[in-house]
């Protein structure tokens, strides 16, 4: 007898996860470029700059890879809005306050 | 779960492959070349006196009887301290259209000078080839012409759909890893031996693929990323930063040139600063202005660079006092080398020669892949045929695909070593040497694409591979040629570096002649119902003349 519950397959949804993994993903990395903007203040804008604009690429993309993960099209857009929101509070936080 | 997970990423990343995959090739091949951008060069370049032709003693003189007759010079100038075939003359500059593109330096005038006998400046536009750039701007915008933001942003997207190609082929591969990784099964599946190269290929050089697919995402990118970083987290202040307020009131007189620093002691100043540095040009900018300032372009072979140029220090050309070693190999703070070090990796401007060749290998490598992966999914698609011997029909999607995975790479191929090729024997010949060059690899590459639909991959294929073996041989041949009959036209020249691009052409020819036969072979004893087979080529030619595909036999196996 099968005890255990299968987990439902995952819904493709290709177009919603695209869409939201270059949207949501982009502006995410940008969200955490900022943190690690906040993190070098030491260092002169023109090199800072220069950092947070490399890490932007590599976060996106990652963030676009892994997308078709989420279970359904609008998980992707639920969870990737909430870590947008909740990366751009932590750095309006630290920027701010 | 975890099936379903990979089946999901297999469809990723047969998508993004196949519609990546094509300028990819492009890109990595070109890229490859780009590599021995110095070499190529110097194989290319007509003979002239060159640099040498005025001591850099007598370099002063030379700067300011030029600026006295062409003051557009002073903008901003090169003196050239390497004496080697592509250096024209001891002093150039390059004169751009107002409000031009960024990155697009398809219309720059380039200039020399010299000094002639009786110390009077000759100055005229250089007639050099610049198919090695050519080549590294089809390299930088997937062989598209121009380096312009469209183009660039074409390569973005490209990069991106990469990235995701890299991960999505990864977690495939990942619950086979360790026991397939080594497993290169050579033998009678064909299929199967070119999955497993794929593959092996893939897992190995996958961070020099992750290296290009995120430093080519920045060069796509950069100034877009920029502008939102700016308006989001700096309020404004990067653009403050660059941006150059003119300044107020008259201009005041300009400077005399006369007065500055000899470029030798220049040199000497930065060659102080360590002894690893390899001094190669001085960039004169705005020396009549108060702004006035040198950069001493270097090249250190034992640290990382920026730029294939090398390194540079700045200096004042009027004091010698150096300015920044910012960009100063050896000399940056740990976050500028850092950043450094990323452009590097992209440029293999780092450990000399070795990493060079590395880096050419991997490029030609992940060609392949873009190559192969294409016609691994075409094979997929093959409908097997039941063993009834009947004639099978291709769908004409796989159709399509093969023949454009054929017609663009190996078009792509012949179409670099015929236009390269081609500038030793239309040098002097024509006028516009830069469209020449553009014309004849687009002819090639157009030519062998358009052959490619017409005939089918199977017919073309053989046909085309030839054809890139006989290019790709014209290189050495013409070398030859100018070698042998010096006065036809082509020219041969002794250095390492020339000849070393005839080498590599000659290895390039008999290796394409050697796909030749081996894909000759595969057409006549493959198996009927590939895509290779002969038979589905006439199969799919008729299909394609009626109106509607039959697959009589196709359908009643089933």
């Amino acid at each position: 007898m099968n005890t255990k519950v299968k987990a439902p397959p995952i819904r493709r949804d290709w177009l919603s996860k695209s869409i939201a993994g270059t949207l949501l993903g982009f502006t995410l990395a940008v969200a955490v470029s900022g943190l690690l903007d906040l993190a070098t203040q030491a260092l002169p804008l023109a090199t800072r700059g220069q950092l947070s604009m490399w890490l932007v690429p590599p976060v996106w993309f990652g963030v676009l890879s892994l997308c078709f993960l989420f279970g359904s099209g609008a998980r992707a857009w639920l969870w990737l809005g909430a870590a947008n929101a909740a990366v751009f509070s932590l750095w309006a936080a630290l920027r701010f306050i | 779960m975890r099936a379903d997970v990979i089946r999901l990423y297999k469809t990723v990343h047969t998508w993004t492959g196949i519609v990546a995959g094509m300028a990819l090739f492009i890109a990595f091949y070109a890229g490859a070349l780009t590599v021995f951008k110095e070499p190529i060069a110097r194989w290319v370049a007509a003979p002239s006196p060159g640099a040498a032709a005025v001591p850099l003693d007598e370099a002063p003189q030379l700067i300011a009887r030029t600026l006295a007759a062409h003051p557009a010079a002073a903008k901003s100038f090169q003196i050239h301290l390497l004496e080697t075939e592509h250096v024209p003359a001891r002093m150039g500059w390059t004169e751009r259209p107002q409000g031009g593109d960024d990155h697009d330096r398809s219309n720059d005038r380039h200039y020399l000078a010299t000094l002639q006998a009786d110390g009077a400046p000759l100055i005229e536009e250089t007639k050099q080839s610049r198919v090695a750039e050519f080549i590294d701007v089809l390299h930088r915008v997937v062989g598209l012409p121009f380096d312009n933001d469209p183009s660039r942003w074409v390569m973005g997207v490209i990069s991106a759909l990469y990235a995701v190609a890299l991960v999505s082929g990864v977690i495939v591969l990942l619950p086979t890893l360790v026991k397939d990784f080594f497993a290169l099964r050579l033998g009678r599946n064909l299929k199967r031996m070119w999955l497993d190269a794929h593959n092996v290929i893939g897992i190995v050089s996958l961070p020099f693929h992750v290296i290009m697919a995120l430093s080519a995402a920045v060069f796509a990118f950069h100034d877009g990323i920029y502008a939102v970083q700016d308006t989001v987290l700096y309020q404004g202040q990067w653009e403050r930063l660059w941006s150059r307020t003119p300044p107020k009131g008259p201009p005041p007189p300009p400077r005399d040139v006369g007065t500055m620093l000899p470029p030798a002691e220049l040199v000497a100043r930065v060659q102080a600063l360590s002894p690893t540095l390899v001094p190669v040009a001085l960039d004169y900018v705005q020396p009549t202005t108060p702004r006035a300032a040198v950069r001493v372009w270097v090249r250190d072979a034992t640290t990382v660079q920026r730029s294939v140029n090398g390194g540079f220090a700045l200096l004042d050309p009027y004091t010698g006092q150096v300015r920044s070693t910012e960009y100063l190999p050896g000399r940056q703070t740990a976050a500028d080398a850092t950043i450094v070090s990323f452009f590097s990796l992209h440029f293999a401007t780092f450990g000399g020669t070795p990493v060079q060749w590395m880096y050419f290998l991997l490029g030609l490598a992940g060609a392949f892949l873009f190559y192969s992966g294409n016609l691994l999914w075409v094979e997929s698609r093959r409908k097997a045929d039941r063993g009834r011997g009947a004639l099978v029909v291709q769908k004409r999607s796989t159709f399509l695909m093969a023949a454009a995975t054929v017609g663009v790479c190996i078009g792509c191929v012949a179409g670099i070593s015929a236009t390269l090729a081609a500038g030793k024997w239309l040098h002097g010949r024509v006028q516009d040497l830069d469209a020449w060059h553009m014309g004849v690899y687009y002819a090639v590459f157009l030519g062998a694409v358009g052959w490619a639909f017409a005939r089918g991959a199977a017919r073309a294929a053989p046909a085309l591979l030839w054809a890139a073996a006989l290019c790709t041989a014209a290189i050495p041949l013409t070398t030859l040629a100018g070698w042998l009959l010096p006065g036809i036209g082509p020219w041969a020249h002794g250095s390492a570096a020339a000849l070393g691009v005839d080498a590599v052409a000659l290895a390039g020819a008999l290796g394409l002649a050697w796909m030749a036969r081996a894909t000759a072979r595969r057409v006549r004893q493959g198996s009927v119902d590939s895509v290779w087979s002969l038979s589905a080529a006439r199969g799919a030619e008729a299909s394609a003349s009626s109106s509607g595909a039959q697959e009589p036999a196709a359908g009643a196996a089933r």
